[in-house]
């Protein structure tokens, strides 16, 4: 119990070396065009970004993670090819892919694993994509974390993330953006309940104000953060 | 003529899982009866002198296509279909069906004659099953009038791609929130609208499946992040070759307009299989005119011809 829920604070902890702080999911755009400018603007920004994850990359992981279990690592790969078919936008095709590929590597180093192991093997061969949901679920199931407890570190990492650019981008303070992670941990049970079920038909999101953000910054010249 | 509703097809979009609320028999008319069932099939190709006619058309009423006809100014030589409905808006328990086919190097432009209501709906939805099929170095324009859902309308699509990488595809849907400007507005009174497009190769490669699903007594679309304070979406699939891809990607202007009532944005689709411009704002013919700006360009750079201005009663 101490063990997996140690492992599951390791790798949620935005010091985890995969690249979560590079990146700011659009904030930084919405910031300069003054779309996102406070605390409330900021909270629903955040909640948007984890809808958009969690209809999308949370439902492949949720299978990854159970064909992890299965041991089924042909449903892994279709797992992570769901991910990259359903990810319209290119720079967050980018971040997923960079990270996912970050995380594979260090997985192998710290707590090696069969299944870890062959993922970034068929990483690395062009096999799969290695999409960071994706790998996630492979290193968390090796890791003896469960399914629930997965589910809320990605949540979690897509809003600390945002949270964390919102620090040195948005005219927030400490106390605001903790404020808003602790408000969403109600709304991400019933988020969990909503998705637990649903299959690969089911991957959606309609966010375009994110995209529009991400589009900006893709063809723009801020750079604050990676694309 | 094809059994619509009981086709794998459409069977397999009134069993998406968001639409199984609303699932029920209807009180009014039944679903499958005569006037509730469309099915449209428009097959281009080349004639012997090489000109892009319609050769195969099958048509069920109430979708209608009458003939080609020659009249955009910008590109003549290229075949313009006109998709009518004549029963009025969608209403509970239709049931349509379009397949497109552009064989080899054949060129078309299809649009409808005006916007696609949504009607109100109490017991079922409407729903729509496409399939657009391009062949080796076809051209085809998909460019339907706005769809427009009213209070408590019910809508599911899907429209499943299989574009040679040779073809190019410019694909564009435009939402409205509603009856916008009625005595009583209707912004995001819909119930629900649920939309997919599957992208494949000939070979079988997948190259992208956008999803979503809008139901506004869940989740406002008026939450920033989603429409924030936008009224209209646009959202325009356009397949190409990358090398095309990429001079349009260049060519093409993102960011706000209009004092900000346009926003308009452009990413890369996954698999290099082209490009996917959105595009937001607070009325409909604002929004529409970036979109023919946008297929203007995106047919200069394919086939070296501009798209005119609309046709002002458009």
């Amino acid at each position: 119990m101490i063990t997996a829920t140690m492992r599951l604070l390791e790798m949620s902890d935005s010091q985890f070396p995969v690249g979560n702080f590079s990146f700011s999911n659009g904030l930084e755009t919405a910031s300069y065009e003054n779309i996102v400018h406070d605390a409330p603007t900021l909270a629903a920004y955040v909640r948007a970004a984890t809808i958009q994850s969690i209809y999308s990359d949370g439902i492949a992981s949720l299978h990854a993670y159970r064909a992890a279990t299965r041991g089924d690592h042909d449903d892994i790969v279709r797992a992570d090819n769901e991910v990259i078919l359903c990810k319209m936008n290119d720079e967050a095709r980018q971040m997923v892919l960079r990270m996912g590929k970050k995380l594979a590597e260090l997985a192998v180093h710290i707590a090696p694993s069969p299944q870890t192991e062959r993922m970034l093997a068929d990483i690395n061969s062009g096999a799969t994509p290695g999409t960071y949901p994706v790998v996630q679920a492979v290193v968390m199931h090796a890791a003896g974390i469960n399914e629930a407890d997965m589910f809320t570190s990605q949540a979690f990492g897509v809003a600390n993330m945002i949270l964390g650019a919102a620090l040195r981008c948005v005219r927030v303070s400490h106390y605001e953006t903790q404020k808003i992670l602790y408000d969403l941990a109600p709304v991400l049970e019933a988020d969990y309940e909503a998705i637990r079920t649903l299959g690969y038909d089911d991957m959606r999101a309609f966010v375009p104000g994110i995209d529009l953000m991400a589009s900006l910054h893709e063809k723009g010249q801020m750079r604050m953060f990676m694309n | 003529m094809k059994d619509v509703v009981n086709s794998k097809e459409m069977q397999r979009v009134v069993a998406t899982r968001e639409m199984q609320p609303y699932n029920r028999p209807t009180r009014a008319m039944y679903i499958g009866a005569p006037g509730k069932v469309g099915y449209l099939r428009l097959g281009f190709e080349l004639d012997k002198d090489g000109k892009s006619i319609m050769r195969d058309l099958q048509r069920m009423a109430p979708l209608i296509v009458q003939q080609e006809l020659y009249c955009d100014e910008g590109m003549p030589a290229m075949p313009v279909v006109y998709i009518l409905s004549s029963g009025g808006p969608n209403v509970d328990g239709d049931r349509y069906e379009q397949e497109i086919v552009m064989r080899r190097g054949a060129i078309a432009h299809v649009t409808t004659g005006a916007a696609t209501k949504i009607a109100e709906m109490n017991d079922n939805f409407s729903a729509l099953c496409q399939q657009l099929t391009l062949e080796e170095d076809s051209y085809l324009e998909f460019m339907p009038e706005p769809t427009i859902p009213c209070r408590t309308a019910r809508y599911v699509t899907r429209t499943d791609i299989t574009c040679h990488a040779s073809a190019t595809l410019f694909y564009s849907e435009i939402f409205a929130c509603g009856r916008k400007h009625r005595d009583e507005p209707e912004i995001f009174a819909y119930d629900i609208l649920s939309v997919t497009c599957d992208a494949r190769r000939p070979d079988g490669e997948r190259l992208f499946r956008e999803k979503f699903v809008i139901e506004p007594g869940k989740q406002s679309p008026e939450m920033l992040g989603i429409m924030g304070r936008y009224h209209m979406f646009a959202n325009v699939i356009v397949l190409t070759p990358p090398d095309k891809a990429e001079e349009i990607y260049n060519a093409t202007e993102v960011g706000f307009k209009d004092g900000g009532d346009i926003a308009i944005g452009i990413t890369r689709l996954p698999n290099h299989a082209g490009l996917l411009l959105k595009v937001m704002g607070m009325e409909t013919e604002p929004v529409k005119k970036i979109v023919r700006e946008f297929a203007s360009t995106v047919r200069m750079t394919v086939k070296g011809h501009p798209l005119l201005p609309d046709f002002p009663w458009r």
